[in-house]
C-alpha cells in the first residue's frame, strides 16, 4: 500500500522501528542538523528523526533522515525492510518500467487549510535553520519543485517536478540552483528568451515517493506523477492550485507559489553539497512568493547533507542506477545491472556480458552521452556480468586483475560536467576516464584469463547449509 | 533573558546596517538577521563564529563588490521577442 503524504509514512516508519521521535528540547542550530549527520555514522539501517521539542517554537515538528537508510527506503515500495540493496534495484527498475502510471486529479487538498497571500514572512512560516556552517543562509532542500515551459504550445505537457536547492534570502524572496543540464534550466530559458517570469510551486514535506522520483534523472518528457504512480503501482493524486494553474502533490503539507524573476541574477550560497564541498558563490536567480498554503499543525521536512555517505546520497540512490540501466539497456541488452551510488552518478559501475572485442568499450563509452551522463558521469567502470557492480570488493577486484592502463584506459577531454564538481576545470568542463575491467575477447590478445578460478562445485549448497546451522544457534 | 543587542554589521560581508527577519514565536528565545547586500542569515542563538564578524570563518568572507565578479549560472540567454 503507497503512502500519500508524510504523516502516514513516518507512522509506518515509526511501526517499522525506523523512527526516532527526539521529544528532549533542541537548538535550531546546530543541533538538529549535527543529530542528522550523526544517525548516517551509525550504519546505512539509520531511522528517521522526528524533533518535536525546538527552542524559541512552540509546536514546530522538523522530520529529517526520513529517505536516510536501505531499510527506510524499501518501506516506501512497501517491501521488506532488510531487502538487498540489489533486490531492491531489481525491484526499481521492474516497476519503473511500468511508466506510465496513472494520474489522479482531485479538487481539493489538505494543504488548502491555511492560506496566506499578503504580508509573507517565510520565517515565521516554516521552522528554518542553518544546516552547515559556512552556509550562507538557511536552505529549503527538500521541496519537490513544479514549473512547465510556458512558451510551449502544451505546457501541461512540458510539467516538470525536480528538487533544487532554495536559499531563503528574505521574508517572501528566494534563491534558486537551476544547474544547466535540469529540466527547470531548460523551463527557465525559454521564459527569459521572452522576457516572461516563469511561475513556480515548491511543494514541502512530501509523500516518499515523489521525493524519490523528484531526485530522478527521467527524461524530459517524463512525467514524474506518472512516474510516481508506476513506482507506487496505484495512481498518483495532484491538485491543480488556483494561482498558477500547476499540478502538485495531493498530501504536501506546505505548497509556496510565486515566480521566477526573469532575466535577474542575485548573489547566492555558499551552501555545502552533496560532493562533500561548499558550492561558493554565484549569482542565480530570485523567486519571489506571493502565497502559501499549508496544512495545519504542520510537519517540516528537511534533509541534511554534508560529507558523503548522508541522506542525500540514499536518495539519490537507486533512484539514479535505474534509469541509466534502463537508457543503457536500450542499446546494449547485454547490460546486467548499473551502481550510479556514488555522489549521484560522478561514477558509474556497469556490468555487462561481451560480444566482441572492445564490447565493455562501447558500453561505457554509451553511459557518457545518455542525459544524465552528459552531467554526471566522470569516471565509469565496466565489469564482467559475472561481477556485482553494488559489491566494491568484486569490482576492485576485477580493477586490480582484468585492467590493464595500456589497453583498458580511455581518456576524453573537455567534457560536460555540473559545474558544482570541485575537480572540474573551468566550473563545468572536465576530463572524463573510462576504465574497461571486463576479460579481454577475442582477438584482444593481452593479459592471460584462461585460468580464472572458480568456486569448488558444492560451495552454494554448504553456503545454505552453513547459514541454517548458524541461524539454528541463534 | 537580558536584552538582545542589534548586531551592528554583517558577519560575512561586514556591511552595515543588518536588518531582523523574525522574531522567536516564543518571546525572547531568539532573532534571526539578515543582511539585503550579500543575504547571509543569522540567529543570534548560533555559536559565535557565525554571528562574530572577528571570528567568521576567513575562508568564507568575502567584500561586498565581489559580489561582481561571481559566475552567473544559469547564464542570461539573448531576448527573442
Amino acid at each position: 500500500m503507497p503512502f500519500y503524504d508524510l504523516k502516514s509514512f513516518i507512522t509506518e516508519l515509526e511501526k517499522q522501528g525506523q523512527l526516532l521521535t527526539i521529544t528532549e528540547q533542541v537548538m535550531p542550530e546546530p543541533d538538529i542538523s549535527a543529530a542528522a549527520c550523526a544517525i548516517n555514522k551509525l550504519g546505512d539501517k539509520s531511522p528517521a528523526l522526528l524533533f518535536e521539542n525546538i527552542y524559541g517554537y512552540h509546536h514546530a515538528k522538523i522530520a529529517m533522515n526520513i529517505h536516510g537508510s536501505w531499510p527506510n527506503l524499501a518501506i516506501a515500495m512497501g517491501i521488506a525492510k532488510n531487502t538487498p540493496l540489489k533486490q531492491q534495484f531489481f525491484e526499481f527498475v521492474k516497476r519503473y518500467q511500468n511508466y506510465p502510471g496513472e494520474v489522479e486529479y482531485r479538487n481539493q487538498a489538505p494543504w488548502q487549510e491555511v492560506i496566506i497571500d499578503k504580508d509573507i514572512n517565510l520565517f515565521e512560516i516554516l521552522p528554518l535553520f542553518r544546516l552547515n556552517h559556512g552556509d550562507g543562509g538557511f536552505y529549503i532542500d527538500k521541496a519537490s519543485i513544479v514549473s512547465r515551459d510556458i512558451t510551449a504550445s502544451e505546457p501541461a505537457k512540458t510539467q516538470n517536478v525536480g528538487m533544487y536547492r532554495i536559499e531563503v534570502k528574505g521574508k517572501d524572496s528566494l534563491g534558486i540552483q537551476p544547474v544547466p543540464a535540469h529540466d527547470i534550466a531548460l523551463h527557465l530559458q525559454r521564459a527569459e528568451e521572452q522576457g516572461l517570469d516563469l511561475p513556480i510551486a515548491l511543494t514541502i514535506s512530501n509523500d516518499p515517493m515523489i521525493s524519490t522520483v523528484a531526485a530522478m534523472p527521467i527524461l524530459y518528457d517524463q512525467s514524474e506523477y506518472a512516474m510516481a504512480a508506476a513506482l507506487n503501482g496505484e495512481p498518483y493524486p495532484v491538485v491543480t492550485t488556483e494561482l498558477t494553474g500547476l499540478d502538485v502533490p495531493w498530501g504536501s503539507q506546505y505548497v509556496l507559489e510565486g515566480y521566477v524573476v526573469s532575466r535577474y541574477r542575485e548573489a547566492e550560497g555558499p551552501f555545502g553539497e552533496f560532493t562533500g564541498h561548499y558550492s561558493g558563490g554565484r549569482r542565480m536567480p530570485v523567486i519571489k512568493v506571493t502565497k502559501v498554503s499549508h496544512r495545519k499543525n504542520p510537519i517540516y521536512e528537511h534533509l541534511y547533507l554534508g560529507m558523503p555517505w548522508t541522506e542525500i546520497d540514499y536518495l539519490m540512490g537507486i533512484n539514479t542506477c535505474a534509469p541509466i540501466y534502463v537508457q543503457l539497456k536500450q542499446s546494449f541488452p547485454e547490460v546486467e545491472a548499473v551502481n550510479a551510488l556514488y555522489t549521484h552518478g560522478l561514477i558509474v559501475i556497469v556490468s555487462t556480458k561481451s560480444r566482441f572485442a572492445g564490447f565493455g568499450k562501447a558500453v561505457g563509452n554509451r553511459v557518457f552521452t545518455i542525459p544524465h551522463g552528459l552531467g554526471y558521469a566522470k569516471i565509469v567502470i565496466v565489469v564482467d556480468e559475472t561481477v556485482d557492480p553494488f559489491n566494491l570488493p568484486q569490482v576492485m577486484w576485477a580493477i586490480s586483475t582484468k585492467f590493464n592502463p595500456e589497453f583498458d584506459l580511455i581518456t576524453l577531454p573537455g567534457l560536460s560536467i555540473l559545474p558544482l564538481d570541485p575537480a572540474s576545470h573551468p566550473p563545468g568542463i572536465t576530463t572524463k576516464m573510462l576504465i574497461d575491467a571486463t576479460t579481454p575477447y577475442p582477438s584482444e590478445q593481452h593479459g592471460h584469463f584462461s585460468q580464472e578460478l572458480k568456486d569448488p562445485i558444492t560451495t552454494d549448497k554448504w553456503v545454505e547449509k552453513l547459514s541454517n546451522m548458524l541461524n539454528a544457534k541463534q | 533573558m537580558t536584552k538582545i543587542k542589534q548586531p551592528e554589521m554583517c558577519p560575512r560581508c561586514e556591511s552595515l546596517k543588518p536588518e531582523t527577519l523574525c522574531h522567536s514565536p516564543v518571546k525572547n528565545a531568539w532573532i534571526i538577521y539578515h543582511c539585503p547586500v550579500c543575504f547571509f542569515t543569522w540567529r543570534n542563538t548560533e555559536p559565535d563564529f557565525i554571528t562574530d564578524p572577528a571570528q567568521y570563518n576567513p575562508h568564507f568572507k568575502f567584500k561586498p563588490e565581489s559580489i561582481d565578479t561571481f559566475d552567473i549560472m544559469p547564464a542570461i540567454p539573448e531576448l527573442k521577442r
